[in-house]
């Protein structure tokens, strides 16, 4: 798999900035204040999927943990946690392809960069 | 918000309600956010359970579904929806991954309408769910034009059908199978339906369908069939070729249609325009369509035929007297009995006599009703006249039975005329027009009987006819006008009374009596006449009475019988005392002849005259057989010599004997005598020698308008400027025996 080299002691690393553009186009003005509600969505759901995916992960459930990465994949990328989304799509892929093989080294992979998102997250809500 | 313009559809809801699946509800969130941002009106639901739960009594325009979701995903949630009534339809959009191919293929597999891959790209979601539901709109308008199509068929008991050559030929709409009895799970193949064509008609279509094949023309054509049931119908089938991108024809198109009904208005139609609605007897139109077939026949194979112009005698009586519904009923049952007389055919007939051999003519035979009380029977070929004499007995025969209508017995007979092609005439017209004549002939000579035409007969009837009706209202329109003629006593050429004679003004020509007063005495028109003489005559008088001293008499000219009138005495002095003249003022001229049929009769009426002042003058005297005995009874005060012995004096003895003979009878009777017709100086000298002095002729004045005769009165009589006031007075003073014989005679 080409997928790029995790770093887990990374600093915390930043929202792609061309993503939080294209969600700022949904609502330009900010009248709405959609930005901040989808980031506030984001931050609850994934704590919720992090917790979930730890746990299918210990009972080894594969298809809970292909489902979890394929829900994570398209809202990360939405807010800008690109490599987080590239995990997932990776996780969501070696599972339907029935790859045991080097699964949960990513799956710890997939959580550690979960908590980096959840931090930036948490840092741009703050803002 | 309002979406762009491009996806403003005529008929697509302004805002659409779209149902939003999915489990993730930062994509939920950002998703309804970017649609309603584009004018959608968004319900979410987060899961596909929820999602069902909404459906179940609500239904969006679209619906927009995750594919993988925990519990009931996209594609178990997308055979629910389906699986659900009124959803079959409703557009239904997958949102798989970029990578997914099998997702896609479930998705359609799960009855999903479309797919769309899962992106932030919301303009391009956006216009798929526009052109989602325009797709939907146009096929929800697709079924309705179909199910409006089909009930528009059924209701025209049509059908449509296509037949390909190659692919198992005919495919027949549910509509056409019902069109032939037939229900949606029979099959109905061609060969299937061809059997349901009797067997005549099979082979006749088959023969079409081969020929319309051979050529790829178009098909059109009405087939008789029999449904499974027995009853029988008449379908018309239309169809038109379509050929392949080689120009080859590859089937047929088209459509079938139960024109029973059609057809049987049509027939309904053309009886009604074909036949009489009272008898249903071929009426005028169909008669002569069909007689003028029997000419063209006849003059083609060189035979005759004949037209039986048959109209009731007195008919208008019964209806009067019965009343026209049983003057109807009458009708009708000789209807029935003509038809009894000749091989009558009621088929309908209209355009070409089809040509089924050479005796096809004969099925034109036929009695048919021309209007009224008229029929006809046509003869489409007779050998000699007497066929068509027989055939006009065999109608007289039947019409001897009594016919009963509103409970009472009628007698009826028929006067029948008949022509015959081509003798009596050469075109149906001719042929109508001559069988009229001789018809009308035979009423003539007292009805009940039956004349071929003859040119002889020709001037008599219709114009008669219409002599009469216009005579009758000669009355009151003016028509009538009365001419008059002097009277002269030639010994002192003065006028010593006038007659007065009609004259009818119609249309610009003056009818001589001799043409209208026959009919006037044959129809009864004589009375109105008469009165209106009366009247108009007592009038005149008084008229010249103020003009000149009038005080002679006006001679009026009646017939015998208006002498029977109980009325006429009152009606004379009403004319006269109206107009303020003496009784005398009029005088009565009856003919010789008349006088003496009805004499007994008009004896006391005559008497009546006299006795209130009205004298009686016998017209046409010599010609008729008087009765010498009751001549000296009768009370009458003068004697007209007939102008034929006038014309001939000076040319046969006799005349002259026949004058001195009345001119003595007349003195002995002591009654006046007077001489009509004189028309030269030589009559007058002889009618003066013979002893009578006062005449009437051209000599002195023709008939002529009252303001004329009082013209002529003062520029000739007054002036004495005639040759025969000269001639006159030297007769009067240059004959002794001249003399002689005019002073016996009472002269006014």
């Amino acid at each position: 798999m080409n997928a790029p080299t995790p770093h887990p002691a990374a600093a915390p690393q930043q929202l792609d900035a061309q993503a939080l553009a294209k969600l700022h186009e949904l609502d330009p003005d900010g009248r709405h204040g959609v930005v901040r509600r989808v980031l506030q969505t984001f931050e609850t759901t994934l704590v919720r999927y992090v917790a979930d995916l730890a746990e299918a992960r210990d009972r080894g459930d594969m298809a809970v943990m292909g489902r979890i990465a394929h829900t994570i994949k398209p809202s990360s990328a939405a807010v800008g946690a690109l490599a987080l989304s590239v995990l997932c799509a990776d996780v969501e892929r070696q599972v339907r392809n029935g790859e045991t093989a080097g699964l949960l080294p990513r799956v710890e992979n997939l959580l550690s960069e979960a908590e980096r998102a959840l931090v930036a997250v948490r840092a741009m809500l703050r803002t | 918000m309002t979406p762009p313009l491009s996806f403003t559809d005529a008929g697509l809801p302004e805002q659409p309600d779209v149902l939003l699946v999915d489990d993730d509800e930062v994509n939920l969130l950002m998703t309804a956010f970017a649609l309603r941002d584009r004018g959608f009106r968004i319900t979410e639901a987060a899961s596909g359970e929820r999602a069902v739960d909404l459906l179940a009594d609500w239904t969006p325009d679209i619906i927009v579904l995750d594919a993988l979701m925990p519990g009931l995903d996209g594609f178990a949630t997308c055979r629910a929806i389906r699986a659900m009534t009124g959803f079959e339809n409703v557009p239904v959009l997958m949102l798989t991954g970029l990578d997914d191919d099998a997702s896609i293929t479930r998705a359609y597999q799960a009855g999903a309408t479309d797919f769309f891959v899962k992106a932030t790209q919301w303009s391009l979601l956006a216009g798929r769910l526009h052109y989602l539901l325009r797709a939907s709109r146009t096929r929800i308008e697709l079924e309705r034009s179909k199910a409006k199509l089909a009930r528009a068929q059924d209701l025209a008991r049509m059908g449509s059908f296509d037949w390909r050559r190659s692919e198992g030929g005919l495919a027949m709409s549910p509509e056409g199978l019902r069109v032939f009895g037939h229900s949606l799970n029979d099959h109905a193949s061609l060969r299937v339906l061809l059997r349901m064509v009797p067997r005549d008609d099979r082979r006749a279509l088959l023969r079409l369908l081969h020929d319309v094949l051979r050529h790829a023309s178009v098909l059109a054509t009405d087939v008789p069939i029999t449904l499974y049931d027995g009853r029988q119908r008449i379908i018309h089938v239309e169809a038109e070729p379509e050929f392949n991108e080689h120009g080859h024809s590859a089937g047929y198109t088209g459509i079938v249609q139960d024109v029973t009904d059609r057809r049987i208005a049509e027939d309904k139609i053309r009886h009604l325009a074909n036949f009489d609605a009272l008898t249903g007897l071929p009426n005028r139109r169909q008669l002569i369509w069909r007689a003028e077939r029997a000419l063209e026949q006849a003059r083609r194979m060189q035979h005759q035929f004949a037209l039986l112009l048959i109209d009731l005698d007195r008919f208008k009586i019964i209806n009067d007297t019965l009343g026209h519904s049983a003057g109807d009923d009458l009708l009708m049952e000789v209807a029935r009995r003509l038809r009894g007389c000749v091989r009558h055919s009621d088929q309908v007939m209209e355009g070409a006599l089809e040509a089924a051999g050479a005796r096809s003519h004969r099925t034109l035979e036929a009695v048919g009703r021309l209007g009224g009380d008229e029929f006809v029977a046509l003869l489409p070929e007779v050998g000699e006249d007497r066929d068509a004499e027989r055939v006009a007995q065999r109608i007289l025969e039947v019409m001897r039975e009594p016919i009963f209508v509103s409970g009472q017995e009628c007698f009826v007979t028929a006067s029948v005329g008949i022509a015959i092609f081509p003798r009596d005439g050469g075109s149906v017209a001719d042929l109508m027009r001559n069988s009229d004549v001789a018809m009308y002939s035979v009423k003539n000579q007292g009805r009940n009987a039956s004349a071929i035409y003859s040119p002889m007969l020709a001037g008599v009837g219709r114009e008669k006819l219409e002599l009469e009706t216009a005579l009758h209202k000669a009355i009151e329109r003016n028509e009538l006008v009365l001419h008059y003629q002097p009277k002269i006593d030639v010994r002192s050429a003065s006028m010593v009374g006038v007659e007065a004679l009609m004259r009818w003004n119609r249309g610009g020509r003056l009818v001589p009596p001799g043409e209208f007063i026959p009919l006037a005495e044959e129809t009864g028109l004589i009375v109105p006449l008469s009165e209106w003489a009366l009247r108009e005559a007592a009038r005149q008088a008084k008229i010249w009475q103020t003009n000149f001293g009038f005080s002679d008499s006006i001679a009026v000219n009646l017939p015998s019988h208006q002498f029977l009138r109980s009325d006429l005495i009152e009606h004379i002095h009403e004319c006269v005392t109206t107009v303020g003249v003496p009784h005398r003022a009029l005088m009565l001229e009856i003919t010789e002849d008349s006088l003496m049929k009805d004499l007994q009769d008009v004896i006391p009426a005559l008497h009546r005259l006299n006795e209130i002042g009205v004298e009686i003058s016998i017209d046409d005297f010599g010609t008729g057989y008087s009765s010498l005995a009751y001549l000296t009874t009768l009370p009458i005060s003068e004697l007209k010599i007939d102008r034929t012995f006038v014309r001939d004096l000076g040319v046969t003895p006799q005349s002259v004997a026949v004058v001195t003979a009345i001119i003595a009878l007349a003195r002995s009777l002591s009654l006046r005598v007077i001489a009509e017709g004189v028309e030269t100086l030589r009559q007058m000298e002889v009618l003066h020698r013979l002893g009578c002095g006062v005449m009437q002729g051209f000599l002195f004045s023709r008939p002529i308008p009252p303001d004329d005769l009082e013209r002529w009165r003062e520029q000739t009589v007054l002036p004495r400027k005639a040759p025969w006031i000269g001639q006159a007075t030297e007769l009067e003073f240059g004959s002794d025996a001249a003399r002689a014989a005019g002073g016996r005679l009472k002269l006014k």
